[in-house]
């Protein structure tokens, strides 16, 4: 007979069952979720905690010869709302409004929207400004405000050289005009990752998940460009545009030597740090972007040539008709209508279509194609600047028997930028070398490591030949139509050039001209190269002098800029 | 050796422990079971200790991000501070005009030769410093 069991044995017995099942089934659930459906909470609590985060990569600074910013880039401030979380969404509507210029109205519509989660406030404040709202809504509490930080870009020197530094597209920070585009690689740098753990307040966990691929900030650019010597340029052409009523202008400031463009200014110009207000068409560098027929400036290389060919020298006299007809074209010049006798020197002072077409005969098509080819033209100018145009040189091979080569004498059927014009000039200053000229001098990595732009150069004409010039183009402004060029302190020598303007579909205007003159400071011991070139200038001066001319309205900011240049660079005036 | 009298408390552990131990014996284990505790501690400590350098370290990862771009905000307020069209429109403003006239003096001892005018300046103050 089985022993009977105690009365508690049962329940006893009974719970163990129960508490073996439960733990069973807890083992059971336990090896589940451990080992079949691990993967699906691992991947929930690490998408709580664990944030894959990008690191954008500083932009590269744009920087002046002496180191000053002219283009740099800050974390701004942006100011954002979650209008859910908001207590009185129209009373810090009105509140705010002042304080970040954003009219009430658009604010209230933004905080008061129904549904929405997010609302921006501002975007890219700078310091201060985002300072004393965050000091605003941290007195008063005020809960469903956030700030982030976003990048900006800032132009510290606002128009000056705006169409050389250029701009970026606020949002992604991407280059659209300018140093900004063309060198927008370099300067974007390579963007960073990384993988953080994070606590629900965005602060990492410690001994969390942290692995770091760190962005490469972009590289600086150090320009050419002096900030002050810009400045003035960007003044002196701003008056001559009113004075002269052109439409635009250009003043190219090249160093002899180096090639490097001490200053480039456009004018109208912009403000890059509001380039959405702007009117888009001042975007465009004309230095190196718009092309004209250089008139009489170009016959520098059609006498150098010549010199440089022993078909004439400096005293070579000549006779040169009042006016000469080949095919059905008539050449005149604007100061004699008779025949008359005339030296080199004489013909460049004077300015001389008869007598510069006569010259270039001598030395003929293939030979003049030659020379205008090695001092640069019909091809891009310098590397370093975008939109750049290679302008219009046609080969000899095409130049048509009876027009091609008189006219392309005296600075027609040839296209140029005023940066190509002022190359030609500094290669006569540089005892016949062309040097490329450039804006960018080294580009310095995040790493510290320099690159230096090292300009192409060639021997175009010899030294003889080039000082030989360099004579009468002082002799263009001591005696000739470039006298108002003249500067104070300086002995300087240059050609004065005036064409009609060429409109696309319409021919030769009637009215309209392009005023230029290229000049060569001190002539005797050349530091600087400056090319001038005016839009259709209109009017008279005072003395009743036609401002269409490019020795009346260009000469004068020729003299005022490499005055002020000269002053600035240090060098010693040789007039006194 | 003399056996210890085994009270009612000590009963329990006595019955756990082996019987024929004496105190000498069991000390090794004693101070492994202390270690094994400090240990314990002294990892907890250190835990707590590197999560505190965590949270410094972030704190001052912070700093150096506000100090730089404090840094950078100084410099652009230096650039702008020093744009010549700031500094003309403040000079216009104060009743300078540029000069209309440039006169340029020569200082016997200036080797003028030398295009670099922070030499020249530097050149004039010591013949100016040798005046009598």
């Amino acid at each position: 007979m089985a022993a009977r069991r105690k009365p508690g044995e049962a329940r006893l017995l009974v719970l163990g069952v129960v508490f073996a099942i439960a733990w069973v089934g807890i083992g059971f659930r336990l090896v589940r979720v451990q080992g079949f459906e691990s993967e699906e909470p691992k991947t929930r609590g690490e998408l709580q905690r664990v944030r894959h985060e990008d690191l954008s990569a500083p932009r590269g600074t744009i920087f002046d010869r002496d180191g000053v910013e002219l283009a740099v880039s800050i974390d701004a401030v942006t100011v954002t709302v979650n209008p859910s979380e908001l207590g009185k969404p129209r009373a810090l509507a009105r509140l705010l409004a002042p304080k970040v210029g954003v009219p009430r109205s658009v604010l209230r519509d933004r905080f008061t929207k129904p549904g929405s989660q997010f609302a921006y406030v501002a975007r890219r404040l700078e310091g201060s400004a985002a300072q004393e709202i965050r000091d605003f809504v941290e007195e008063r509490e005020i809960a469903g405000v956030y700030f982030g930080t976003e990048p900006k870009r800032i132009y510290p020197a606002g128009e000056l050289a705006s169409q050389v530094v250029g701009f970026v597209r606020d949002d992604d920070m991407v280059g659209l005009e300018g140093l900004e585009l063309k060198y927008d690689e370099v300067l974007a740098g390579v963007p960073g990752h990384q993988i953080v753990e994070r606590d629900p307040y965005g602060n990492p966990i410690p001994q969390g998940e942290f692995i770091l691929e760190p962005a490469q900030p972009g590289a600086d650019l150090i320009t050419t460009i002096d900030r002050e010597i810009e400045y003035a340029v960007q003044q002196i052409l701003e008056r001559a545009l009113n004075e002269t009523n052109a439409d635009s202008g250009t003043v190219v400031v090249l160093e002899v030597g180096t090639g490097e463009v001490v200053a480039m200014a456009t004018a109208p110009s912009f403000d890059p740090n509001a380039f959405a207000q702007a009117d888009p068409t001042t975007f465009r560098n004309r230095a190196v972007a718009d092309v004209y027929e250089p008139g009489s400036t170009l016959k520098v290389v059609t006498i150098a040539a010549a010199l440089e060919e022993g078909v004439v020298a400096a005293r070579t006299t000549m006779k040169v008709p009042g006016k000469l007809e080949i095919g059905d074209k008539e050449y005149t010049d604007v100061d004699h209508r008779i025949t008359e006798r005339m030296t080199v020197a004489e013909i460049v002072a004077r300015s001389s279509n008869i007598g510069t077409i006569l010259i270039q005969d001598l030395v003929g098509n293939r030979r003049h194609h030659q020379y205008l080819s090695a001092f640069g033209l019909g091809r891009v100018a310098s590397g370093d600047l975008p939109a750049e145009a290679p302008g219009r040189l046609e080969h000899f091979s095409d130049w048509c028997d009876t027009t091609c080569g008189p006219s392309t004498a005296i600075g027609y059927r040839v296209d140029v930028t005023p940066l190509q014009m002022a190359a030609v000039f500094a290669a006569i200053a540089n005892d016949g070398v062309w040097v490329e000229p450039h804006v960018v001098r080294e580009v310095i990595s995040s790493d510290g490591a320099r690159q230096p732009y090292e300009p192409t150069e060639r021997a175009v004409i010899s030294e003889r030949t080039a000082r030989t010039m360099r004579r009468l183009l002082k002799g263009v402004v001591e005696s000739g139509t470039g006298w108002r060029a003249a500067a104070p302190s300086f002995t300087v020598g240059g050609k004065t050039g005036t064409t009609e303007k060429f409109v696309p579909g319409e021919g030769y205007s009637e009215e309209d001209r392009i005023a230029s003159f290229i000049g060569i400071a001190p002539i005797d011991d050349p530091r600087i190269v400056v090319a001038v070139v005016l839009d259709s200038p209109h009017g008279e001066t005072e003395d009743e002098s036609d401002l269409r001319f490019g020795g009346v309205s260009a000469a004068p900011v020729f003299a005022e800029v490499a005055e002020a240049a000269l002053h600035r660079m240090g060098v010693p005036p040789d007039v006194r | 050796m003399t056996a210890q009298p085994v009270t009612a408390e000590s009963f329990d552990l006595v019955e756990l422990l082996p019987s024929r131990r004496n105190p000498a014996q069991l000390r090794p284990w004693v101070v492994f079971a202390v270690v094994v505790v400090v240990a314990f501690f002294a990892l907890i400590l250190s835990r707590v200790w590197l999560d505190r350098s965590g949270f410094e370290l972030d704190e001052l990862e912070q700093k150096i991000g506000f100090e730089e771009a404090r840094l950078r905000d100084l410099q652009l307020e230096l650039a702008r501070l020093q744009s010549p069209e700031r500094i003309t429109a403040v000079a216009t403003a104060n009743g300078l005009v540029y000069p209309q006239e440039r006169i340029a003096i020569e200082v016997p001892g200036i080797d003028f030769e030398r295009l670099d005018p922070d030499f020249r300046w530097a050149q004039l103050k010591v013949v100016l410093t040798a005046q009598p």
